[in-house]
């Protein structure tokens, strides 16, 4: 059997080493089995369940996380809109923003004629750092309360011009809800304060704020409706509000003069020269009411005509068809006192001299103001029981050296006149100390007879006459 | 729920939260319940949501049984009765009272009007339920078994409003395989709402004062601002319409759901054909899938081609509203295309002979001029139905009063809040939009590329831009209406 010829080697690749000696070949590898697929771990519902809970976590975190820097420009937004506040929806207007700052700075301020009081008293409750000793509510019969008068620096002068008995009180309840019980409050009251009419209200009082007083503190029913805070504060994320904010900053931004919503200069700047000098009308910083220098230096006649104008509209002044106390008037009176007392505060009362001619006159017409004249008896007759202060009279006769020329008008009476009967807070304190305060019921007004003045000497007649002269 | 209210952002974000806590299999059928509390929130859509969930039914088992069936006459019945059914309703709602005036006009008879209120998103659901049973009769989309993933597609919230029409071949998948969530999406999906809400609010709710004002009255206006008004509300439509898409995408995104892009840069289109192709996408891709092309198409003579393109715009009119100025702004759009579509060859072999042509770039620029000329012209008739206007009033008043042009302009503006800096705030805005998007690119995705600093940087400055110059309580959006 023939053998079968030698079957030809592939070709190898020798490799050479430096020294000429051929290295054998590298064995070859093994042929590895190619390992299966690995099969995606199977997980159990629990191991699911918190897989994918520790996912959401992670993402969700991570999520909000970024979101979060979203929130600088709301930030921003929020503080820009209660800053700017164009509308004073949570710093109140601008005008009145502006008086009161200048107030706090310690400015008098021009332009009382325009102010809007009752604004500037709910700001400077809201913006005053340190609260006033001593705070004085009323109408603009008691705004020529001063420091000086007062004798304390700590006051403010919370009188807004045409007060009613909604205004005396709200401006003791603002600087309660801020926080800021005064320690003396001075009430001027007058006589309409115990009328329970339309007539007795003004127009500009705060009627919801004296509602939510009645009725939350007062504890007396009214339809009040608790408003809803939530409502105001959305404005602060209200980006309409954010833009009118920008617009208004971007205005006037850098300009002397502020301007309102409809683009009217708010003119109310700080007094330049000497406040008793002054050609109009000015606020003082403590509150107090400074008139023009014409108005203070009126002569006999010119006041004792504003008198006899006064005759003829003294129950236009919140007291038409005043015919009674109300009930309802004297028990919110007693508890607001009573609610005072219990903030701690000292109430005490004044009563602001008419002129004498005006009052003469009123008495000649006693039928026509029969609530008018019932008003302080009652009010001697209460402090006397409750041994409230009660300095002053609505009749001149009972303050002791009060004459003519200690008047501006019919009406009101200036600070040579306030001298007269109120001495002071300090001697008042000192006084309620010492247990030696006036006896309220040792001054009997005049409220039932006419008396015509001046019988024995005739200058009253001859005053009227005058008055009439000049009416 | 308008689209620009913070209840439609919270009610987003709780669904989104939600939708995202549950597991993936159960997410569509929560998204259901969400579309349906979205059409329910408004009282007077609630009876509505019947015509909702009719159309739904109907026309998921038209689909079914076209799709399960092999007998082509049953397949033809079920096909017409989703198509009348769908078109039933759209009459019903939308064409009654035009209908009936023309019925009135043609025998002599009264017929009564029907003070109908038109249901929520009416155009847009009953076209995506209309276009799964045309796909499913032409084999281009399989049956869906599951009526509710149906249903969820029919009702999808962000699409409920201003669309874009969705395809269910496009949505299915999406759909039947929930997707995970992505941070990266989640952050492109915002942006691009964001990006939405500065189109809508600073640019077109800031123009349609003035355009709102101009075109209120028309007779009292000389032509310089009717023109003015006339391209800013091209401008308006433009930033209104895709800042509403804008939105919708996002929230889509956000929610795990890629929807159509209903623009394209329209206006660098080259011709009136071409705009179209990039103008509102869906519906036009709709009209040429389901009318233009069962007419012919481009596949016959010339002839019937453009009356097949007269037919689709005049269609294309009358779905915007049952007003005559509507189907005139679709006859005017018809006949340019037609004219475009016949005379491009024409045209094309002229171009070497112009000299202005000889620049590729001035040739494109000039083309795309007269191509928004064009649609600056129809839209006199559109502009005139939204603000009932009477269109050859505005086009003869176009030619008047070219005295101190730039003057009476300039007061108009002033007079309508635009003062200030405000016509310099949107001429920048409007183009940085159109340069951002140019050539169709997504800002969304381009902003993601950023580094962190820049893409913050960018995310506060259209925050800031939307809160400083945003027109907050204007209108809602104009093709919320159709």
């Amino acid at each position: 059997m023939a053998s079968r010829p030698p079957v030809p080697q592939p070709p190898q690749h020798i490799h050479r080493a430096r020294g000429g000696v051929a290295a054998p070949p590298r064995p070859a590898k093994p042929a590895r089995r190619s390992r299966p697929p690995r099969k995606p771990r199977r997980y159990t519902l629990w191991g699911r369940f918190w897989l994918g809970f520790v996912r959401r976590l992670y993402f969700g975190s991570k999520t909000l996380i970024k979101l979060a820097l979203c929130l600088p420009i709301l930030a921003f937004m929020v503080w820009f809109s209660y800053t700017v506040d164009r509308s004073g929806l949570f710093q109140g207007e601008l005008a009145p923003r502006r008086i009161v700052d200048l107030m706090l700075q310690g400015y008098d301020v021009t332009n009382f004629d325009s102010m809007d009081e009752r604004e500037v008293v709910q700001l400077y409750a809201q913006d005053v750092a340190e609260t006033p000793e001593v705070i004085a509510v009323g109408s603009s019969r008691i705004l020529q309360f001063n420091r000086e008068l007062v004798g304390v620096d700590s006051f403010f002068n919370m009188g807004v011009t045409g007060a009613d008995v909604r205004d005396n009180m709200t401006s003791y309840y603002k600087m309660i809800t801020y926080g800021k019980a005064p320690k003396v409050l001075i009430w001027s009251v007058d006589p309409w304060v115990f009328y329970d009419s339309e007539n007795a209200f003004d127009e500009r009082a705060d009627a919801d704020l004296y509602n939510e007083f009645l009725t939350k503190v007062l504890g007396v029913p009214t339809d009040y409706e608790e408003p809803d805070p939530v409502e105001l504060w959305k404005a602060l994320a209200e980006p309409a509000y954010f833009q009118g904010n920008v617009d208004y900053f971007v205005k006037n931004r850098g300009q002397s003069t502020v301007t309102d919503d409809d683009g009217n200069t708010i003119e109310f700047n700080p007094v330049e020269g000497d406040p008793f000098d002054q050609s109009t009308n000015i606020k003082r910083s403590d509150g107090s009411i400074l008139y023009n220098v014409e108005f203070r230096n009126q002569t006999q006649e010119q006041i004792l005509a504003q008198a006899a104008a006064a005759c003829s509209t003294f129950n236009s002044v919140h007291m038409e068809g005043f015919n009674e106390l109300s009930q309802t008037q004297l028990d919110a009176f007693d508890a607001f006192i009573r609610y005072a007392r219990d903030q701690g505060t000292t109430v005490i009362l004044v009563l602001s001299p008419w002129h004498p001619y005006l009052y003469n006159y009123l008495l000649g017409e006693t039928e026509l103001h029969q609530g008018f004249f019932q008003v302080e008896n009652w009010l001697r007759q209460y402090c006397a029981d409750n041994d409230v202060p009660l300095y002053g009279s609505y009749d001149p006769a009972c303050v002791e050296g009060i004459e003519e020329m200690d008047f501006f008008d019919g009406l009101h009476c200036k600070d040579t006149g306030i001298r007269k009967f109120f001495p002071g807070v300090p001697a008042v304190l000192e006084a309620i100390q010492t247990d030696s305060l006036p006896d309220p019921l040792a001054v009997t007004p005049r409220t039932t007879a006419p008396v015509p003045e001046g019988a024995e000497d005739g200058t009253g007649d001859a005053a009227a006459a005058t008055a009439e002269d000049a009416a | 729920m308008t689209l620009i209210s913070l209840v439609y952002l919270g009610f987003f974000a709780a669904a989104a939260l939600i939708n995202y806590l549950l597991p993936r299999v159960v997410r569509p059928y929560f998204l259901l319940i969400a579309n349906y509390a979205f059409y329910c929130y408004s009282p007077e859509n609630r009876p509505l949501a019947l015509v909702l969930a009719g159309a739904t039914l109907v026309t998921w088992v038209c689909g079914f049984v076209i799709g399960k069936s092999r007998n082509k006459a049953l397949r033809v019945i079920f096909l017409l009765l989703a198509v009348g059914g769908g078109i039933g309703i759209l009459l019903y709602y939308k064409y009654w009272n035009m209908l009936a005036d023309a019925l009135a006009g043609l025998t002599g008879g009264a017929v009564p009007h029907l003070n109908l209120i038109a249901p929520l998103g009416l155009s847009y659901f009953t076209f995506a339920a209309l276009s799964y049973t045309i796909d499913v009769f032409r084999k281009r989309c399989r049956v869906e078994p599951n009526l509710l993933h149906y249903a969820m597609f029919v009702s999808f919230f962000p699409t409920m409003i201003t669309g874009p029409i969705e395809r269910y071949p496009h949505l299915r998948p999406q759909i039947q395989a929930s997707r995970r969530f992505s941070y990266s999406r989640c952050a492109g999906g915002l942006f691009r709402i964001l990006w939405g809400y500065m189109k809508k609010m600073v640019i077109a709710d800031n123009l349609s004062r003035y355009v709102g004002f101009v075109y209120g009255a028309p007779d009292t206006m000389n032509g310089p601002n009717l023109v003015a008004a006339t391209v800013l509300f091209a401008i308006q439509l433009y930033m209104d319409f895709s800042g509403c898409c804008d939105i919708a995408l996002g929230v889509a995104r956000i929610l795990g759901y890629d929807l159509i892009e209903n623009f394209n840069s329209p206006f660098e289109a080259t011709s009136f054909s071409e705009f179209w192709a990039r103008w509102h996408i869906s519906m036009t891709g709709w009209f040429r899938d389901y009318v233009y092309i069962p007419l012919g198409g481009s596949r016959c003579g010339m002839a019937r081609r453009l009356l097949n393109i007269l037919i689709v715009f005049l269609v294309s009119g009358l779905w915007h509203g049952a007003d005559w100025r509507y189907l005139m702004w679709g006859l005017f759009c018809g006949v340019a295309s037609a004219i475009g579509r016949a005379t491009f060859p024409v045209r094309k072999r002229l171009w070497r002979y112009n000299p202005l042509y000889r620049a590729d770039w001035l040739r494109v620029l000039l083309q795309r001029c007269i191509t928004f000329l064009l649609f600056i012209l129809s839209l006199v008739f559109f502009a005139g139905a939204l603000y009932n206007a009477d269109p050859y009033a505005v086009y003869a008043g176009m030619v008047q009063g070219w005295q101190n042009a730039w003057d009476s302009v300039r007061t108009t503006l002033y007079d309508t809040g635009i003062d200030g800096r405000l016509p310099v705030v949107l001429t920048c805005a409007a183009a940085i939009v159109l340069a951002a998007e140019s050539h169709g690119r997504s800002v969304a995705r381009w902003i993601r590329r950023q580094n962190f600093v820049l893409r913050w940087t960018l995310y506060y400055a259209a925050g800031a831009a939307i809160l400083c110059f945003g027109a907050f309580g204007q209108s809602a959006f104009i093709y919320q209406q159709f």
